[in-house]
């Protein structure tokens, strides 16, 4: 009796009760489904990630922040334990040949303009010129917050398009216009001379768009000015960002400029040092937390699978004393008990086969779904795949070989003289 | 007298062995059936008959004795090897017909072939002579609950026939149907037994049936009271 042969027979056996088949393999439908559904997820967020960190600059992004020693004499912070301008322009020297640009944003500030009768939520960043780098946003007309501003600390502004668009009627028009923002009680003017345009991509346009207009109302102002508005003459910093040109080793560079500062400027600081973040090392984090994640909700589908793979095995139950006289039949017409056993394994093997197979077409569809809706399409992994497959196909045996070797070891007579 | 195709010599069969309930159900049989033979075993019910068939056609083993089927000592055989006598040198028809239902009458006559691992082409060749010879080729393709009873136990002698087994081993065949279905039947286990020379053990609680056999081996009490060739045979 070949595999062909049993096959055959699963088919033929599973047709003639369409129904009970359909309701058995449901469990191993959901269970598969779900691991497919939650590993093509997965992907989904692990690419927006990538996407995110790409229009971020990607593994070039370095960020240098102040952080506490680990024997520390404070636990607070002094004026002097803060990035300065002059340490920032040191290093960019020392380092000019790594680096692309320094960003750094020394602050935000909630703000907002009277447009018609209406009053508009704003917030105000105070930035860098390097600073549109890592913003995910693109200069659409007119240009970003440049040294020039920096050095003047000019009242002039960048805003989103959808802003210009609401306060000027478009893009072009809002160039040059006077944008007046009420910040602590005061008015001021700023002279609009870009507007930016967000550029993103899966998850995180997902969520934008979902926010709305909240997310568009960021206006960016160079930092020198918001620091001047808080009347702080030389404006420090807690963190900056360093882009640096594409071929420098980013670990090796971040470790040179943090050894540089902790040298040249916190020796002699009781408490506070230079620590680094590369990109890179942000987005492994992101990952693995990504992958606990995807982890812990596999394990739950595979227990439905397990939930899944015992009402096969109750179905199989049942089928094999329905089968009895069959069995007794096949058994008397010669039919070996390894037949009988293979011939309920396969029936069960198909049965989750075909449950796993279903279950990996609704988990690709359901996952791209949710794919469509955030934006970023992906497929499940071959891997997951195959291991969904192979997982149904294991359930199959192993749920299936408790009742086919109960029908193999039936005893003919017995069998046969079952109503 | 032609070779013994069944050899039986002091066949006990006893149930609970071991247990205050021990039941001996045969007491120490002795049967020859020589091939090409027609042979009734009958008897009333509780007489050990079926005990008897299910010895015969080894899906039981006999708790004492010897039993040579065909030039094999069937006593020894392990279960798989057993399915393989039952496979190759057994026929056997029911009285429930026990066809495997929402399983073609062909497939049905295929499926002893298929246990013997005959090549699928090959298996349709003879399954579809078989149902030549029971006259059922127009029902090849029908499911059993498309098919009467005679028409059903028809479709089992060609079942019974697949491997070209040594003995026929048929219990009750006509047992489940009407007379006259019931003589269709008979004619054309004498026409297998004419024609082709099988060797058949008929179980049968119908005097008149038996009567158109050879021999009948009369069982009561699980020992042979009377084991005589018929007039027919005499005649002849």
């Amino acid at each position: 009796m070949n595999l062909i042969e049993n096959i055959k027979l699963a088919f033929a056996s599973l047709k003639s009760n369409k129904m009970r088949a359909l309701l058995t393999m449901l469990g191993i439908i959901i269970g598969v489904s779900s691991v497919i559904m939650i590993n093509t997820l997965g992907s989904i967020m692990e690419n927006s990630v990538t996407d995110t960190f790409d229009s971020q600059g990607g593994s070039n992004l370095i960020g240098f922040q102040i952080t506490m020693k680990k024997d520390a004499a404070r636990d607070y912070l002094m004026p002097d334990d803060f990035i300065s301008e002059e340490m920032i322009e040191s290093v960019e020297q020392r380092f000019a040949d790594d680096i692309n640009v320094v960003s750094v944003m020394y602050g935000s500030e909630n703000g907002t303009t009277r447009h018609k009768r209406e009053t508009l939520d704003l917030v105000i960043y105070g930035v860098s010129p390097g600073y549109i780098k890592q913003s995910m946003t693109e200069v659409i007309a007119g240009r970003y917050i440049n040294d020039k501003d920096i050095r003047k600390g000019g009242k002039v502004c960048a805003i989103s398009n959808k802003q210009a668009i609401k306060l000027y009627g478009s893009v072009k028009d809002a160039i040059g216009q006077t944008l007046s923002i009420k910040m602590y009680g005061s008015m001021y003017d700023f002279t609009v001379v870009g507007v930016y345009e967000y550029r993103m991509t899966g998850m995180m346009s997902a969520m934008v768009n979902a926010m709305g207009e909240d997310w568009n109302n960021e206006v960016y102002i160079p930092y020198t000015t918001l620091s001047e508005m808080y009347g702080e003459t030389d404006p420090t910093f807690y963190y900056f960002y360093v882009h640096i040109n594409d071929g420098v080793d980013a670990e090796s560079f971040a470790s040179d400029v943090k050894n540089y500062m902790n040298n040249r400027y916190y020796r002699n600081n009781d408490s506070i040092e230079i620590f680094y973040q590369t990109a890179e090392a942000q987005m492994s984090m992101m990952s693995q937390v990504l992958g606990v994640v995807s982890m812990v909700i596999s394990v739950i589908a595979g227990i439905s699978l397990v939930v899944g793979g015992i009402g096969v095995m109750n179905i199989m139950l049942v089928s094999v004393t329905e089968r009895t006289r069959e069995i007794g039949v096949r058994k008397a017409l010669g039919a070996p008990n390894s037949a009988i056993r293979s011939q309920f394994i396969i029936e069960s093997i198909i049965i989750c086969l075909i449950g796993g197979l279903i279950g990996i077409i609704f988990g690709v569809l359901l996952g791209n779904l949710i794919g469509i809706i955030v934006g970023t399409m992906a497929s499940p992994s071959v891997g997951a795949i195959l291991l969904a497959v192979s997982f149904s196909m294991a359930i199959g045996i192993f749920f299936g070989y408790y009742p086919a070797n109960r029908a193999a070891k039936l005893d003919p007579i017995e069998a046969l003289r079952y109503e | 007298m032609n070779r013994p195709i069944i050899d039986m010599k002091g066949i006990f069969k006893r149930f609970y062995i071991g247990t205050p309930n021990e039941l001996e159900i045969l007491h120490g049989l002795d049967i020859s059936v020589p091939e090409g033979q027609f042979v009734s075993i009958v008897g009333a019910s509780g007489s050990g008959k079926s005990t008897l068939m299910n010895i015969v056609g080894a899906l039981d083993r006999q708790t004492e004795g010897k039993y040579v089927l065909d030039g094999i000592d069937v006593s020894k055989l392990d279960d798989t090897e057993l399915s393989g006598i039952r496979n190759k040198k057994i026929g056997f028809v029911f009285q429930t017909f026990n066809l495997i239902s929402r399983t073609s009458a062909l497939k049905n006559v295929e499926l002893p072939m298929l246990y013997a691992g005959v090549p699928a082409k090959e298996r349709t060749k003879r399954a579809k002579e078989l149902l030549e010879i029971v006259e059922m080729t127009d029902r090849a393709s029908h499911m059993p609950n498309e098919l009467s009873g005679g028409q059903k136990q028809r479709i089992a002698i060609a079942r019974a026939m697949a491997n070209d087994p040594a003995i026929i081993l048929a219990d009750e065949p006509t047992g489940a149907l009407d007379s006259k279905t019931g003589r269709l039947v008979m004619d054309l286990f004498h026409k297998l037994h004419k024609e082709k020379g099988k060797t058949i053990v008929l179980i049968t609680h119908n005097p008149e049936l038996a009567e158109e056999t050879d021999r009948i081996i009369t069982l009561s009490d699980g020992r042979i009271i009377s084991d005589r060739m018929t007039d027919k045979e005499a005649a002849e």
